[in-house]
């Protein structure tokens, strides 16, 4: 006996699967590892590898080597793009040590950039970019947004719940948007089911 | 076979223990959604508290469920918790001319000189914001089952209304 | 066999994720039942927040006190900074808080347009719809 034969529903359904695995396959062989220590989303980004020829001196007394300032700003992580200036005492560098506990946070060595951001609630120095040095050679890496979350959540709103301090005060504007999405949801139920006066 | 609404056989155990855990459910979900001293939220702690209707709903029939949770309460807890959240929002941009910054919020308000921008913005998250949430969600989830699981016997079928 | 520990079994999470992409997309496409393919979709977004909120997890190498080799949860506590521990990324567990609630409030409207459709038609199979739209049609509405 013959099978019957496919519907063109099934074979639409088999073809939509066959190309969701070769997505996928492409999509996840790029990612990194679950779990990853040093993954860049979480922590800091990389950004260039400088010669340390005589920058490691006036890193310690203060003040930021020119080519390594016209190499962020040509980045661009300058003024036109609304990001802080890198001017004479608008920032701080600091030095910490390797396994020290300074701040509140276990430090790696090397150098921290602070900068001023001349906001209104922004007034203390936030911490920008990190220099580290190994094998003759200065990486400059750049600071993430949530590392900066973690950091500084108790000090500017009195909770020590991150996500909900995320959900309600620095994205506090998408949740209003979505509690009118489940109001519109109640009504729109309202409005298919009750008939005949019971509303 | 069921033949009306009175015809189905009742059982003790049931009905006794959903009536006992019907209290407790919701003082749980009212901790859950006060908790920004540690775990918890505003939608976490409304989707416990309409579990507890829900359960009650279930086993009772939607009788006896009306009793407890009647209309014009409902439309209450709905409207008023979007009231608290979106009328905090609505003056923010207002007084702030549209730059849109959340933080300007503790600038005009009084409760700023006794504790600080810090603790006037802890004030707003626990208190004001998660509460507004909680209470829509949990009511906005319990009036969708109601109108899912009425029965209308006087309707014909194939009517157009 | 390098690869396969570098590619399979440290990403595990993202491929069983995207496993059940798979299913609840195909289950939507071809299964004929409208209360089916509802249960699919739902099935797809579970799925999808799974993907997401696994992007963020952190420290694989340090030792916590329940025993496994994670970062902790992102709620502040004192011990955390001396002992070492890493706080686990917080961005995708906020935006993807949000989406599930909504998902569930969306599902709800859409089961409301299935009994609307069953009243007026008495079946909720598709091509037994599709032919009854056509006989309509014929007849005149």
């Amino acid at each position: 006996m013959k099978p019957p034969a496919m519907k063109p529903l099934t074979i639409s359904g088999f073809i939509t699967a066959i190309l969701l695995i070769a997505l996928s396959i492409y999509v996840v062989e790029d990612l990194p590892a679950f779990g990853d220590e040093n993954s860049p989303v979480n922590k800091y980004v990389k950004l260039f590898n400088v010669d340390a020829d005589g920058l490691v001196e006036s890193l310690n007394a203060g003040i930021l080597p020119l080519q390594i300032k016209i190499k962020i700003e040509d980045m661009g992580f300058n003024k036109e793009e609304n990001y802080p200036t890198l001017e004479e005492g608008n920032y701080r560098i600091e030095w910490s040590e390797k396994g020290s506990f300074e701040g509140g946070r276990l430090s790696e060595g090397g150098w921290d950039i602070l900068i001023n951001e001349g906001e209104i609630f922004y007034n203390e120095p936030i911490r920008y970019y990190f220099i580290k040095e190994e094998n003759r050679n200065l990486t400059v890496y750049r600071y993430n947004f949530p590392v900066r979350i973690n950091e500084l959540t108790e000090e500017e709103t009195a909770t020590i719940n991150i996500v909900t301090a995320g959900l309600a005060d620095y994205r506090g504007y998408d949740t209003m948007g979505e509690e009118t999405v489940i109001l519109t949801g109640a009504i729109g139920v309202i409005l298919l089911l009750r008939r005949r006066g019971r509303l | 076979m069921t033949q009306g609404k009175g015809a189905n056989k009742r059982d003790v155990v049931i009905e006794v223990t959903a009536s006992l855990m019907f209290p407790f459910i919701l003082l749980f979900g009212l901790y859950v959604m006060m908790g920004t001293g540690g775990t918890g939220g505003g939608f976490q702690g409304g989707t416990i508290l309409a579990t507890g209707f829900i359960l009650y709903i279930t086993v009772f029939g939607t009788d006896k469920g009306r009793e407890k949770m009647p209309e014009s309460v409902n439309v209450f807890f709905k409207s008023f918790g979007l009231f608290l959240y979106n009328g905090a929002g609505w003056l923010c941009i207002l007084f702030s001319l549209a730059t849109a910054q959340w933080l300007n919020m503790p600038a005009f308000w009084p409760v700023t000189e006794f504790t600080g921008v810090a603790g006037a913005r802890g004030f707003l998250i626990a208190y004001m914001i998660s509460v507004g949430i909680g209470l829509t969600v949990m009511a906005s989830f319990v009036s969708q089952y109601f109108d899912l699981s009425m029965k209308e016997d006087d309707e014909m079928e194939g009517d157009e209304g | 066999m390098e690869w396969l520990i570098q590619h399979v079994l440290e990403k595990y999470n993202f491929w069983i994720a995207m496993l059940i992409i798979i299913i609840g997309l195909t289950a939507t496409i071809v299964k004929e039942n409208l209360l089916k393919k509802l249960i699919g979709l739902s099935i797809f977004q579970t799925a999808m927040f799974l993907w997401f909120v696994s992007l963020g997890d952190v420290g694989r190498n340090i030792l916590t006190t329940w025993g496994l080799k994670t970062g902790t949860p992102p709620i502040l506590w004192e011990q955390a900074a001396e002992k070492g521990y890493i706080y686990v990324n917080p961005l995708p567990n906020v935006l993807m808080l949000t989406g599930i609630v909504v998902s569930a409030a969306t599902t709800a409207v859409a089961l409301a347009i299935v009994i609307r459709i069953y009243q007026k038609y008495g079946t909720i199979e598709e091509d037994e719809i599709i032919e009854k739209e056509k006989e309509f049609e014929r007849v005149g509405g």
